[in-house]
């Protein structure tokens, strides 16, 4: 055999997608203008995604898309526009750091593929049913393999967020509210 | 089959019901009077806490997702007592604040989120659980409005927590992908202590060590428990970390009991630095709310002590600790809140002849201190006692002979951690101050908070068949 080792398509198109996602991540983080990495971000998520489908589970997949590509890089997006001049290059990483952090990444990969590679997996049994109706049905199931309790609680875990969020935000209203006020009264004292 | 869900979930339930009377109280008329609705709330808690005790029944529920038991009523009586504590004695400070109902609501939401963490049978459930416990405690700590070092505090607390649960749910998808389950019994019988496995440990106790501000994991402690309102700074640093500590030793006793020797290693080597670190920077603190913070983080080290144990002991005596530490923190943090929203100062140096103006508050203050620090007459001696006990008869499972070296670096801190303990009692009776503290008025309330802490600190230590009761239901 000339090839010592030979991938089947399967395999290909998973390294491609993972070199996909790694390297929009790494642009994500290397480069200087925030707008640009939440873009790059936004790719990397995408490739996520696609790795979903090629595990065939199309709902993960469109539920990744839905909530992090169309959700979450939105609004950090948004938040981006509101607080960061988003146009400016942020200060070039000092060349210590970038070494350290290197030397980080390369020990970090290093580890986890040892520990990863010499892991005996058990490979599971059975088939794997991933399908709209099933995972539906399994949400509001009280009884075995049925994941109705956890629902009710992130249902309660979003209201209290949504409390949260808006005793928060009412503050910023009144005390700009009152702010303005003061600084329309010094204006009208000068 | 539906009396089942209510006497099985009664607690939860109850906290439930009294969050959605406080959501509709709140979407119904727009201004209340607020001493009249602090009263009405508090009887509510009072009620929840009472039936805590009535109808605990055994069981599990949702195909072993939920599972409840006596021990487990009893801890979460142990954190409505703890919340009920805490409400009394925020009276004075949410008198004047504009938004009661929200900040009872989303107190009573963590509440829940600590019962479902301490229910679960299973890691989804846990980390729900958690994360219900900890979200809406960052809003909690904005709840001072117009002050920048709440929002700071809020912040600090919002990013730390959620770069732990990312560790630890790093760690249980790694523990997901080697077992294949996330159930807790299935869980134990899977674990090898392959290598990739204890690296998931590894990091599924690093989050735990966020969560409860184990050294080195501490770092957002100090900041938030200054910036936030002290009746949230109290919450976070009692009924926050009871309910995670007495997770922590139901997961370590039941779904990691096969890898026992990994984290006996492990948890000794946190408990030195924790208690050795935490006391030292606690030594050179200037305010009360961070010398508090600290002074909570030796105490984790101490109870970390007790959980190398791995024996129903160990299990036992960290109930019976953190119950004590329910009484004698919040009686040091209620005087502390009392103070704050009066005369809003908050250092160790305002206190200096506290004793000349408030002398029932001096002496609530230093028996509270007395028992953090282990003194004998109070109860905080006889809850490191058997911490320490516990932790000397240790590993049966790992083999060692009793670790005499943890004992001793033990017994080096709590001499510390007298030095600092004293040193306020010492500013309160014995240093002269110009402008001491004139005399703090408390209400009704405060001051009920204030007999039932003292009264556990004096009584609890003497009452032996508590320790005894808690034995009983851990084996």
């Amino acid at each position: 055999m000339i090839f010592e080792f030979y991938m089947t398509a399967s395999q290909i198109l998973f390294y491609v997608i993972a070199a996909f996602i790694l390297g929009c991540g790494l642009l994500a983080m290397t480069t200087r203008k925030i707008f640009r990495s939440a873009i790059w971000l936004l790719f990397s998520l995408v490739g996520v995604s696609a790795l979903y489908f090629w595990l065939q589970v199309e709902f993960i997949a469109a539920v990744q898309i839905v909530v992090y590509v169309g959700g979450i890089v939105v609004l950090i997006i948004f938040s981006v526009f509101l607080t960061q001049q988003s146009g400016t290059e942020m200060p070039k990483a000092p060349v210590k750091r970038t070494i350290a952090s290197v030397f980080a990444v390369l020990f970090g990969f290093a580890f986890t593929y040892l520990l990863i590679y010499k892991n005996n997996f058990i490979s599971g049994e059975g088939t794997f049913d991933a399908g709209i109706s099933k995972i539906g049905n399994q949400m509001l199931t009280t009884g075995e393999q049925g994941f109705a309790l956890p629902f009710e609680a992130v249902s309660i875990l979003l209201l209290a967020a949504m409390i949260g969020c808006i005793v928060i935000a009412m503050k910023t209203s009144t005390n700009q509210a009152k702010g303005e006020n003061e600084q329309a009264a010094n204006t009208n004292k000068k | 089959m539906w009396n089942e869900y209510l006497q099985l979930m009664k607690a939860e339930l109850m906290v439930t019901i009294i969050l959605f009377i406080l959501l509709f109280l709140k979407l119904g008329k727009k201004e209340r009077e607020t001493v009249p609705l602090l009263h009405f709330i508090n009887i509510l808690l009072l009620l929840n806490f009472i039936s805590g005790f009535l109808y605990n029944a055994e069981g599990t529920l949702f195909g072993d997702m939920f599972h409840t038991s006596k021990l487990l009523s009893l801890e979460k009586n142990i954190l409505n007592l703890g919340t009920l504590i805490i409400s009394l004695q925020s009276f004075q400070w949410l008198k004047t604040h504009k938004h009661i109902p929200e900040f009872y609501m989303l107190l009573l939401a963590t509440l829940l989120g600590m019962f479902f963490m301490l229910s679960s049978n299973n890691l989804l459930m846990f980390y729900l659980g958690l994360e219900l416990s900890t979200i809406p405690l960052a809003a909690l700590a904005n709840f001072d409005l117009d002050k920048k070092i709440s929002s700071e505090a809020a912040m600090k607390l919002i990013i730390s927590s959620a770069f732990s649960s990312g560790l630890l749910l790093f760690g249980i998808s790694m523990l997901y992908g080697t077992t294949g389950t996330l159930n807790y019994h299935e869980l134990s019988q899977q674990l090898s202590g392959s290598p990739l496995q204890i690296l998931s440990f590894v990091m599924f106790v690093a989050g735990f060590g966020f969560k409860f501000s184990a050294i080195p994991f501490h770092l957002w402690t100090a900041d938030v428990y200054e910036g936030s309102p002290v009746a949230v700074t109290s919450y976070l640093s009692v009924v926050s970390k009871g309910a995670i500590l007495f997770v922590f030793v139901s997961v370590l006793y039941q779904a990691f009991q096969n890898i026992a020797g990994v984290w006996y290693n492990l948890l000794f080597i946190i408990s030195v630095i924790t208690m050795t670190i935490g006391n030292l920077f606690a030594l050179r603190q200037q305010n009360m709310k961070r010398f508090l913070a600290f002074s909570s983080i030796s105490q984790v080290g101490f109870i970390l002590i007790g959980i190398t144990g791995q024996s129903p002991e160990g299990s036992a005596s960290v109930i019976y600790f953190v119950l004590i530490y329910v009484f004698s923190n919040l009686g040091a943090f209620g005087v502390v809140s009392l103070v704050s929203a009066v005369t809003a100062r908050e250092n160790i140096d305002d206190y200096k002849s506290f004793y000349k103006n408030n002398r029932a508050l001096s002496w609530i203050l230093a028996i509270s201190l007395f028992s953090l620090a282990g003194i004998p007459p109070t109860a905080g001696f006889f809850g490191k006692f058997f911490l320490l006990l516990a932790g000397a008869g240790t590993s049966h499972i790992s083999g060692e002979q009793v670790n005499y070296l943890l004992i001793t670096v033990a017994a080096l801190n709590m001499v510390i951690s007298l030095y600092y303990y004293l040193r306020i009692i010492r500013a309160m009776f014995m240093d002269g101050n110009d402008h001491p503290i004139d005399k703090v008025k408390a209400s009704l309330l405060p001051n009920i908070s204030f007999i039932i802490c003292i009264g556990g600190v004096l009584l609890i230590g003497f009452a032996g068949g508590i320790y005894e009761y808690i034995y009983s239901l851990v084996k």
